[in-house]
Order: C-alpha cells, then structure tokens, then sequence
C-alpha cells in the first residue's frame, strides 16, 4: 500500500508549485508602464478591482497614506519627477498583489537644436543635435538628410548618440542640403530643420600640436609651430591658411597674425621675460569659417643669464676715485629726479654731487683758456 | 642704324603688340622657363578677385529682382536653366581629372557664363546694373584669357565651339517674367559656385606643377628692330 502515496504527495506538491507559480507571474505582476506630464493629475485603477474594493497602495514598497485614495483608485496631484516609481496595490487582507504600475513622469519635448558642419570636406559632413530641455523620459530622434529632392543617407556615428554622418557624393553643388529632425517621446514630438549650401558649413578642426620655443640668443623671439588637423582630409588640393593669436599673461589684449601657408611663425616683438600665451585657428583659403581656437602654448622668451653682483660693485669704484676726494659713494644709478623732493636723507649726496659738477666744470674752463 | 624718336615709339607700340599676343605664340625659345606656375598662380588669384566682385554684384542684382529672389533661405527645386554649365561634378571623377579636362571644363564653362551675363547686361534695367555687369564681364573676359594663357603653356589647344551650340540669348516665347528672373538667379549661382570651384582646380594645378628655382631668359624673335 505504499506505492499510492507517495504519487499523492507528488501530485499535492505539484499542485501547489503551480499555484505559487501562477501567483508570482501572473499578468497582473509585470507592470504596466505609464508616461505622464510634469504638473498634471493621474489617477491609477487597482487593476480591475471595484470601486469599493478595499486595498493599499505602495510605493517602491513603502505605504501610501490611506487620503490619497479615492476607493480603490490612487489619486495624484501636480506631478513632480520624484512621483515617478512603481506603484502597486494590494488586497488589503490577503496582501495578494492585484496591480503594479511603472510611472514615469517627463515631459514632451521641445523644438530640438540642430546644426551641421564639415570639418572633413570634401569627404562629407556630420549634424548633431540636443534638446534644450530634458524630458526625464526616452525619447527617440530621426534624422533626414534631402539634397535638392534626393534623400542621403545619415550614418550613427558609433560612439555619440546624438550625431550621424554623411558622405558628399557631389562637390560644388549649386543645390541646397535640407536636414530635418523629429524628436518623439510619449508624451508628444516636435522637429526642426535647417537648410545650408555645401560652403558655408566648412569648419576644419582646430590645428594640432602647437608648441611654442624660445630663440636662443633673442630676447624678444618665440618660435611657434604646429600641425594641420588630422581630420582635414587633403590638405594639398584644399590648402587651410592659418590665424595665430598671442599675448603676455599679464596683458588682456592679444596680438594678431594671418598667415596664407606654413605651420611656422617666428614671433618677434615679443616682451623680454615675459611669459606668453599662444594659440592657433584654422579656415579653408576660401569657403566656410574659421575653427575654434586651438590648444594654447606656454612659453617664455630667451632671458640672458644674470651677473654676479659683487663685480658690479667694484667698477664704479676704480673710476670715480680719480676724479675728487668728495666723490658720492657708488651707486647703481647715476641720477634719480625722484629723490630730489624726498627730504633730508638724500639732500646731502645731491649737495656733493653739485660741488662735483661745478668743480669739474671750472676745471675744464681752466683746461680750456690754457690750451687757447 | 640711326635712330629717331618716332621710331623708338613705333618700336615700343610693336613690342607690346607682340606682348600681348604672347599666350597664343606657339613656339618661343625659353631658357630655365618657370612653367605655367605664375600663371596658374594668376589665375587662381582672379579667381578670387572675381568671387569678391560677385558677392556685391548678386547682391545688388538679386535686390532688383526682389523677394523671394533676395531671401537667403530660398531654395527652390533646380527646374529650367538646363544650358548653363554646371560646376557639380562626382568627387571621384573631380579627384581623377586629368590637367587637360580640368583647364578645358574650366575654359568652356566660362565661356558660356560670359555670354549669358552680356546677354543678362542687355536686359538689365537700370543704368547702375548694367555698369557693374560690365565691369564684370571684363574681369570674366580676364580670367578666361588666363585659362587660355595656362593652356598654351602647357600645350593643350583650345576648345573650339562648335557651329550651332553657341549659346545665344534669346528669351522663349513661353518665358514668363517670373521663369527669367528664376534663370537669372540659376546664372549667378552657377557663376558663384564655378569661382569657388576654380580656385580648387586652380590649387590642384599648383601642387602639381614644379616652378624651377633657375632665374627666365627669355628669347624673342626680333625682326627688323
């Protein structure tokens, strides 16, 4: 009589198993998203449960109080963005879950910013776009390209999201590019567009690699070179003329020079000792705009080594003893206005340094009447 | 020989006559020639010139024509104005020219335009227009004598138009007003774009030419000075 039971047991824990499976996944389990606007009111069903039914509302597992409710259904008021979460009801006896929903709350987009450039001409050029404002919610984009009544393939670019790139089939086309955007979200959508010729997108990047060296022996030099973009396919045939601009840390002004070709330029009128700011900006010779301005260089023009100070000292010295026992004692400099008006203290080596003066002077009028 | 003042000036009045017909000379005996470098330097150079003129002249030519002629965001479909010469060219077949297609497109192209713009100076309206048109087509007749100066010194003839494709300034009988003033607009867009294109052939041709470092001699056959 043994062999019954335990095919009993078996079928009773199946049984069950299945009950506790069909409770845990059953369809009411997986919530049900919902998208609502920043501000707005919602009101949530439990499910399919009767007005009257008597259940409690939890957020992300914690209690809601009881005044939110309106019978069974979950009232909320000017949504803000930390009401987004999940939002489940619950059987208030049996705590059996009943409904579950995923709020999210955003709002819908507003008009995209879109723009293109080609820093890769004449390979092509890319557009890149972003919301003013976020929506706290996914949204999705779609770019058309059109030339003329042609519609051109935009590629995703693999590493930014918000960025695609089109190859000029093309060149020197009379015919205007149009690209438009939609943004959609669920909430609502917008779009933009912008039309532009093939020429006034051109934008190379910023030059690369600006260095900037002192020249040996020239206090007032710093040679300055650097590199054309990499991204600038074809240098040769679409030769890029370069704008560099610098100045002395301490100065707000800066100081401009064109340049039509090279990636040299010995600047010479720079401030001895000073150090100096240097940058770079490149521009096709003849279409499109200038880049942004490059990387900057430091450098500090070529200064002299400074003499040891007690050979200074001792020069004056030997010169001025020939002259008169009442010579001044040695000083660097040799006449300061500034010190006249200061008072007593400096009075009196300008008084020697008078009879100095009217003592040399009358001794050349003595040298002079003998010679005569 | 014994010379006189008359005959100095006749001298110098032949001299420059010869000059100027320099670039149509097909033999000359050159020493360490510098190449077509300067000159092709030159022509890229009126090419510029020629673009910067441009920009006022649209301007004011567009203005005359009025709205929406004059708005920069027209941009209608390219219907009409299927005789002007388009600078729009595949990249890759741009890339591959050879020096001899490129001159000539270049030559041809002009060519027309210069026409149609004299035909353009005829129609225009008022007094001012027609000076700058002027002024204009002679700087485009420059340019064109400078295409042809780089082809004679590379030794490429120049193309010849053939009888009966002369473009000629007629307005169709169905033209309408606004279907002129639509290929008027066509013109100076397509002139513009051809500027800019030349100056990319332009800077094509000088990478691939090599000017020598010699200093020019150049000899002249000189009969009967």
């Amino acid at each position: 009589m043994a062999a019954p039971v335990p095919w009993a047991c078996c079928a009773v824990l199946a049984a069950a198993a299945a009950v506790v499976y069909a409770q845990r996944h059953s369809p009411q389990e997986t919530p049900h998203v919902q998208y609502k606007r920043l501000g707005s009111d919602v009101t949530l069903p439990c499910g399919t449960a009767n007005w009257d039914a008597a259940v409690t509302w939890r957020v992300n597992g914690t209690d809601l109080a009881p005044d939110l409710l309106n019978g069974s259904q979950l009232v909320l008021r000017g949504l803000e963005l930390g009401h987004s979460g999940v939002y489940a009801c619950f059987h208030r006896d049996s705590w059996h879950l009943r409904h579950q929903v995923l709020l999210n709350v955003g709002l819908p987009p507003r008009e995209p910013v879109l723009s293109c450039r080609s820093n890769t001409y004449p390979k092509g050029f890319y557009c890149s776009w972003h919301l003013p404002t976020p929506t706290y919610i996914p949204n999705t984009f779609n770019v058309t390209v059109l030339h003329g009544s042609k519609i051109m393939v935009c590629e995703k670019d693999p590493a930014l999201k918000n960025r695609c790139h089109i190859r000029y089939m093309h060149l020197f086309s009379t015919v205007k590019y149009k690209v438009s955007i939609s943004v959609s979200n669920a909430l609502g959508h917008n779009a933009t567009a912008i039309t532009f010729d093939e020429f006034t997108i051109v934008k190379p990047d910023p030059p690369e690699n600006v260095v900037a060296r002192p020249v040996p022996s020239n206090p007032r030099r710093l040679e300055v070179t650097w590199q054309t973009p990499s991204t600038w396919p074809d240098p040769e045939s679409f030769p890029l003329k370069f704008f560099l601009r610098y100045r002395p840390l301490i100065l707000d002004q800066w100081q401009h020079v064109e340049l039509s070709d090279g990636t040299a330029h010995t600047i010479t009128d720079a401030y001895a000792g000073k150090e100096y700011i240097i940058q770079v900006a490149a521009k096709d010779n003849e279409i499109g705009t200038w880049s942004d301005w490059s990387v900057a260089a430091h450098a500090t023009p070529w200064t002299e080594e400074p003499r040891h100070l007690t050979t200074e000292a001792q020069a004056p010295e030997t010169t001025t003893s020939t002259t008169s026992s009442l010579a001044p004692p040695p000083t660097t400099k040799i006449c300061d206005p500034g010190e006249l008006g200061s008072g007593g203290g400096p009075s009196a080596p300008f008084f020697i340094s008078v009879l100095v003066t009217l003592a040399l002077a009358a001794a050349a009028a003595a040298a002079g009447s003998l010679l005569i | 020989m014994d010379l006189r003042a008359g005959d100095s000036w006749g001298m110098l009045a032949c001299l420059c006559a010869v000059l100027w017909h320099l670039p149509a000379v097909p033999a000359l005996n050159r020493t360490g020639d510098p190449g077509p470098g300067p000159s092709i330097q030159k022509t890229y150079d009126l090419t510029r010139y020629l673009e910067h003129q441009l920009r006022s002249l649209a301007g004011t030519y567009l203005n005359y024509l009025g709205p929406p002629f004059n708005e920069p965001d027209f941009n209608p479909p390219r219907l009409g104005a299927e005789t002007l010469p388009r600078a729009t060219v595949n990249l890759e077949v741009w890339r591959s020219l050879n020096d001899r297609l490129r001159l000539t497109q270049n030559y041809e192209a002009y060519s027309h335009l210069l026409c149609y713009l004299r035909g353009l100076n005829r129609q225009a309206a008022t007094a001012e227009l027609r000076r700058s048109l002027a002024h204009f087509c002679t700087s485009l007749q420059g340019l064109l004598g400078s295409i042809a100066g780089v082809m004679a010194a590379l030794g490429y003839p120049l193309p010849q138009p053939l009888p009966g494709t002369e473009p000629t300034w007629t307005p169709g009988p169905a033209h309408s007003d606004f279907l002129q003033k639509m290929d008027d607009f066509w013109l100076l867009k397509e002139l513009q774009t051809w500027l800019w294109r030349s100056a990319k052939d332009f800077n094509r041709l000088k990478k691939k030419m090599q000017p020598p470092a010699a200093a020019v001699t150049l000899h002249l056959e000189a009969h009967g000075f």
